[in-house]
């Protein structure tokens, strides 16, 4: 009888220990974001370098170069972005910016600034960039779904917390979100994100951590477009640092003067 | 009894891992996460930027005869190669001091024309400016500057200085033809505020205006002629309110002050809606053309009165008004309506086909009305007083390296249209190839249809270095 029991509570044990039942009291869904939100997002003015590199049926097929210039806005909680091309050689020094509804692309060649809508910021690569500074805590609404086992870009299994979010706010791109942070680290590891018929549009797995900035980041981004099944975008970062966004910046009036710092 | 209870046991442990693996196909392919494979993005210095190449343009047109009103033979170009070297440069020796260059050398070789002549190198000055930020965010600039304004694509009321810049052009697409206009001398000072900015232009006369249609010959004349003939100063505020970015201008030029302002909101997650609108006092387009073509001695100071038309001085409006949006492709839409109210309404278009098309109209008079177009085009205003713009931009179109244009100008009054399909392929990082074509449909009488050039095509190659 006790033989019994005891294979019975170890059986239990094992899922329960696999669960994380036994830690304390698990952080809230929206407590969890705000941590993953660190982790992605510098809380001070930055800016880095992407390497975007397109794969289609698993071969590298073309590779846009671009900074991106963050800062946060302390009234909306949004991430302004300026998204300047590097390469190739044709898009030199275009721009797009990016804040909140207040979105412009512009053209060095014809001088011409060109409001854009959401939906066309989400046309190209340029759009895989912007996946970096989405504001997760504060626009949207976390419910967390459970603790799972996943695994991650390199197959590893990783104990994750996993958690749905629902657009909160009418500046949020994506309708909702699934996304899976480390327990413990608080690392993405995952993320689906969809569109407002509930259409899967892409996934993207957070890989390669290095402490940049203060904080352990991921310093490479898989992005898997669930549309186009044969289309794969690897966004590689370098060059994270610290710099002083001016506010003025994120005006149209500005796009013309923007130069590398 | 006891398998049983170890078979749940080991159920339970393994039921996690099943779990795991249903979640998973691997959706990443192999190669992906090839480590040996690194991009750096390109370095440059952070005090000198430059973007440099070169480009050959071949095109060709089928004129046709029998149009209404003839048109000058020597315009008729059946054929041109244009072969290119394009430079924009930056350099920053301090932080706050700037010299900015942007030139364009052509070389031209084209059907009426002598392989050596004064219009086989022409050289488009563009920009030539130092700009110097005082204070952070404040900027004193002065030289050749291309001051570009305004909401909409094909017609820009607020774009003041839009006037006698255009040069040599590949394509008819309005967002192709600004990339190769010149600036205007002026002297020039921006703040720029979180919330806005403000700037101020003074583009003084420097020399006496040029004619309408005029080759140099050394082929790198700096076109101030054109672009500083006359006395100008603008004024613009720009703002951030109500999420419309309005911008407010004030343009002086004597005999041709407007007021102006242009909006932009968007409207969902896919639309943007925009407008703009100028007006002042001025003369109608018939009446401008022939004092300017007096001025600069294309027509005669005893040239008899063209068209019959009022010429007092009254307060006349332009305005573009539309709206973009984003296709279930991924194509974006504009969609504009054009009026410009001294332009040429129908009275004024009767007048034109019955002058030119009578019997023994001398050929004088049929170069003066066909200049009257030239003029217009000169000028970037619309001839016509009600015109439609419709433009379709699709990337990615069908293949990752195609990215098909196409757009129409509609003339409203008389239905005639001005198309044009673009096609732009990427063969690689460096190249690109592009072709145009374009197309004036419309009746014998209208305005695109009495164009004697009913089809011309482009292809281009572009070497970015």
């Amino acid at each position: 009888m006790i033989a019994k029991g005891s294979i019975v509570l170890v059986a239990l044990a094992a899922t329960l220990v696999r669960g994380g039942a036994f830690t304390d009291h698990p952080p809230s869904a929206a407590d969890i974001v705000a941590a993953a939100d660190n982790a992605r997002n510098p809380s001070q003015p930055f800016r880095v370098s992407l390497a975007l590199i397109e794969y289609r049926n698993g071969q590298p097929h073309d590779t846009t170069n671009l900074a991106v210039h963050s800062k946060l806005d302390p009234n909306t909680h949004q991430y302004r972005n300026i998204v300047r091309y590097v390469a190739p050689p044709r898009d030199l020094g275009k721009l797009v910016l990016l804040n909140a509804s207040n979105m412009w692309f512009y053209d060095p060649a014809s001088k011409a600034s060109i409001r854009i809508s959401a939906q066309q910021r989400l046309i190209g690569q340029a759009s895989d960039g912007d996946v970096l500074t989405v504001n997760l805590a504060h626009d949207y609404a976390a419910r967390l779904i459970g603790e799972e086992s996943i695994q991650d870009a390199d197959k590893q299994a990783r104990s994750a917390w996993h958690l749905d979010l629902t657009a909160s706010t009418s500046d949020a791109t994506y309708s909702r979100l699934e996304t899976w942070i480390e327990e413990g680290t608080y690392q993405p590891i995952k993320s689906k994100f969809y569109s407002d018929s509930g259409r899967l549009l892409k996934l993207a797995y957070y890989r390669r951590y290095e402490t940049q900035l203060g904080w352990a980041r991921p310093m490479e981004i898989i992005i898997v477009d669930a549309v186009d099944a044969h289309l794969v975008t690897k966004i590689t970062y370098s060059d994270f640092r610290a710099e002083d966004v001016k506010d003025e910046w994120f005006q149209r009036e500005y796009l013309p003067r923007f130069t590398e710092k | 009894m006891r398998i049983g209870i170890f078979l749940i046991a080991i159920a339970m442990m393994v039921a996690p891992r099943l779990a795991m693996a249903g979640q998973t196909a691997d959706p990443i392919p192999a190669g992906v996460l090839d480590e040996s494979r690194k991009t750096s993005p390109p370095t440059s210095s952070s005090t000198f930027h430059a973007k440099v190449f070169l480009e050959d343009a071949l095109t060709t047109s089928a004129f046709e005869d029998g149009i209404a009103v003839p048109y000058p033979p020597a315009l008729a170009v059946s054929w041109q190669d244009r072969a290119s070297v394009d430079a924009t440069l930056q350099w920053k020796p301090i932080k706050s001091l700037s010299f900015t260059v942007s030139d364009r050398a052509n070389l031209y070789v084209q059907d009426q024309q002598a392989f050596i002549s004064r219009d086989t190198i022409r050289n488009d000055f563009r920009e030539g400016y130092v700009t110097w930020e005082p204070h952070t965010s404040v900027y004193l600039e002065a030289g050749r500057i291309n001051v570009r304004n305004g909401a909409a694509l094909g017609f820009n009321p607020t774009d003041f200085f839009k006037t006698r810049a255009l040069v040599g052009q590949a394509s008819l697409d309005p967002s192709v033809i600004r990339q190769n206009r010149l600036g205007t001398l002026m002297g020039r000072g921006q703040a720029i505020w979180s919330s806005g900015s403000a700037s101020v232009a003074f583009a003084p006369k420097v020399m006496s205006p040029s004619p309408v249609i005029e080759s140099d010959s050394l082929g790198v004349d700096l076109h101030v002629d054109a672009t500083n003939a006359a006395g100008r100063v603008l004024g613009t505020l720009s703002v951030d309110v109500l999420n419309l970015s309005p911008q407010l201008l004030g343009y002086f030029e004597r005999g041709r002050s407007k007021l102006g302002i242009n909006v932009s909101r968007p409207i969902g997650n896919a639309v943007i809606v925009y407008a703009e609108w100028a007006g002042g006092q001025e003369k109608n387009l018939i009446t401008r053309a022939i004092e300017f073509g007096q001025q600069t001695g294309t027509l005669p100071d005893t040239a008899p009165v063209l068209l019959p038309t009022s010429t007092s001085t009254t307060f006349r409006n332009d305005v573009a008004a539309g709206f973009s949006g984003t296709l279930a492709t991924k194509a974006t839409l504009n969609v504009e309506y054009h009026f410009h109210q001294s332009g040429l309404g129908g009275g004024d278009w009767g007048n034109w086909f019955d002058r030119g098309s009578a019997p023994g109209a001398p050929a004088a008079l049929t170069s003066q009305l066909w200049y009257l177009r030239a003029y217009a085009n000169d000028q970037q205003e619309p001839l016509t007083q009600h015109q439609g713009f419709v433009r379709v931009s699709w990337p990615r179109a069908f293949v990752n390296d195609l990215e098909l244009t196409a757009f129409a100008f509609v003339d409203l009054r008389d239905g005639s249209v001005l198309s044009q399909v673009s096609a732009n392929y990427y063969l690689s990082h460096r190249w690109t190839a592009s072709v145009y074509v374009s197309s004036n449909l419309g009746a014998a009488r209208s305005e695109r249809g009495s164009f004697p050039q009913r089809l011309s095509s482009i292809v281009q190659l572009t070497l970015y270095l």
